[in-house]
């Protein structure tokens, strides 16, 4: 009985020390922008570019964590208020660029929402070039906000069809009643 | 010599017996009311409709329909203006209606004149033939165009299909010189 007892506990430890290094996901929310979303890691808020032939060039707000070598990456840009009956081409246009001159995995719709509420968008699963890696994406353009949520297995990683992507790309939320409670309040920088 | 002329007549005779009875010609078709023009077969004949969508709601729809060799061409127009902020997630709402409980055979972009869309094709159910469709947000308005191979067709790899859904422009300098103005109707 005590040898069994010793062998579970040998056997626990193991299991502890070889599991992956994760850190807990935790929610975020933009009531500024109408979403939310969860990631792992220490979210971390930057300012990027973008230039589309449609979109033209645009300052973008990023969002990004880093957990088990595995990139989280929310990408918004929230200044087509004014353009916003050209959502359809300028969403297009993005997905267009994201898998240009890449190997494509999966290429389906994306649906947030049940019902009325629904947005629609796309889900894609591109291969990097030069063994880079794996990303996944979703796209949406909600009340002139092109949103995009990334996440890139890196190769020390290595686990090209871990469930974790899904899980972030598939957590983003527009009904905001929706976010789990506790959900970490964004900032939203100044963008042009 | 003679039996060489006969054998060709004879060539000639058969190939013209073993033809698909597609003997319309394609037109150009365009409409400056909506912006956008396209080529087809047949008699194109219009017609009023309804499209109704969860996210959409209740639109008019005008469609500018032929048949040619049992091959069905259809240009769609849905006028969301009212919506039009709406943009993405109703052009999305409308191939995801298109496609849905349907074997999609190919799901890529479209893309034509800097608009980017999407084109789709789908086996319709119950062996009922195969349509190929193209889908843009112009204008406040979802074009469509969408040509479907009947089963009294057969050829369902016929590039009749491809020409027609990618015979669409939004620039009218692109269209046929001769092309017939569309009558939209109120």
């Amino acid at each position: 009985m005590r040898a069994t007892h010793l062998l579970i506990s040998a056997g626990m430890a193991f299991s502890v020390m070889t599991a992956p290094a994760n850190a807990a996901w935790h929610s975020y929310i933009s009531h500024q922008l109408g979403f939310s979303f969860e990631a792992p890691g220490e979210v971390k808020t930057t300012v990027g570019t973008y230039r589309g032939s449609a979109a033209g060039p645009k300052q973008t707000i990023v969002y990004r964590s880093v957990d088990d070598n595995i990139e989280y990456k929310v990408t918004v840009i929230p200044s087509f208020r004014q353009a916003q009956a050209e959502g359809a081409n300028i969403l297009g246009e993005r997905e267009y660029m994201f898998q240009n001159d890449k190997k494509v995995l999966m290429d389906t719709f994306g649906r947030v929402e049940p019902g009325k509420d629904s947005i629609y968008g796309r889900k894609m699963t591109v291969e990097l070039p030069k063994n880079a890696g794996r990303e996944t994406a979703a796209f949406y353009f909600v009340n002139g906000n092109l949103i995009t949520l990334e996440a890139t297995v890196l190769p020390a990683n290595g686990d090209f069809t871990s469930p974790d992507p899904g899980r972030f790309i598939d957590s983003i939320a527009f009904v905001l009643s929706r976010t789990q409670p506790g959900a970490t309040e964004l900032q939203v920088p100044e963008v042009d | 010599m003679r039996v060489l002329t006969i054998t060709a007549l004879a060539g000639a005779t058969f190939l013209a017996t073993m033809a698909p009875a597609s003997a319309a010609a394609w037109k150009g078709y365009i409409s400056h009311p909506l912006g956008f023009a396209f080529a087809a077969p047949g008699e194109l004949k219009v017609e009023k409709g309804t499209y109704q969508a969860a996210v959409g709601g209740k639109h008019d729809m005008i469609v500018f329909r032929s048949v040619d060799d049992n091959i069905e061409y259809k240009a769609i127009v849905i006028d969301m203006t009212t919506q039009a902020n709406q943009a993405a997630t109703l052009m999305g709402e409308a191939q995801y209606i298109f496609q849905d409980r349907k074997k999609v055979l190919m799901d890529t972009f479209g893309r034509v004149d800097g608009k980017f869309g999407r084109k789709l094709t789908i086996d319709l159910p119950n062996n009922g033939g195969r349509t190929t469709a193209a889908f843009y947000f112009v204008n406040g308005r979802i074009v469509s165009l969408q040509a479907t191979v009947l089963p009294a067709n057969g050829d369902y790899d016929t590039p009749e299909m491809g020409r027609f859904i990618d015979s669409i422009t939004f620039y009218t300098v692109r269209a046929a010189n001769d092309a017939t103005e569309l009558t939209v109707p109120k």
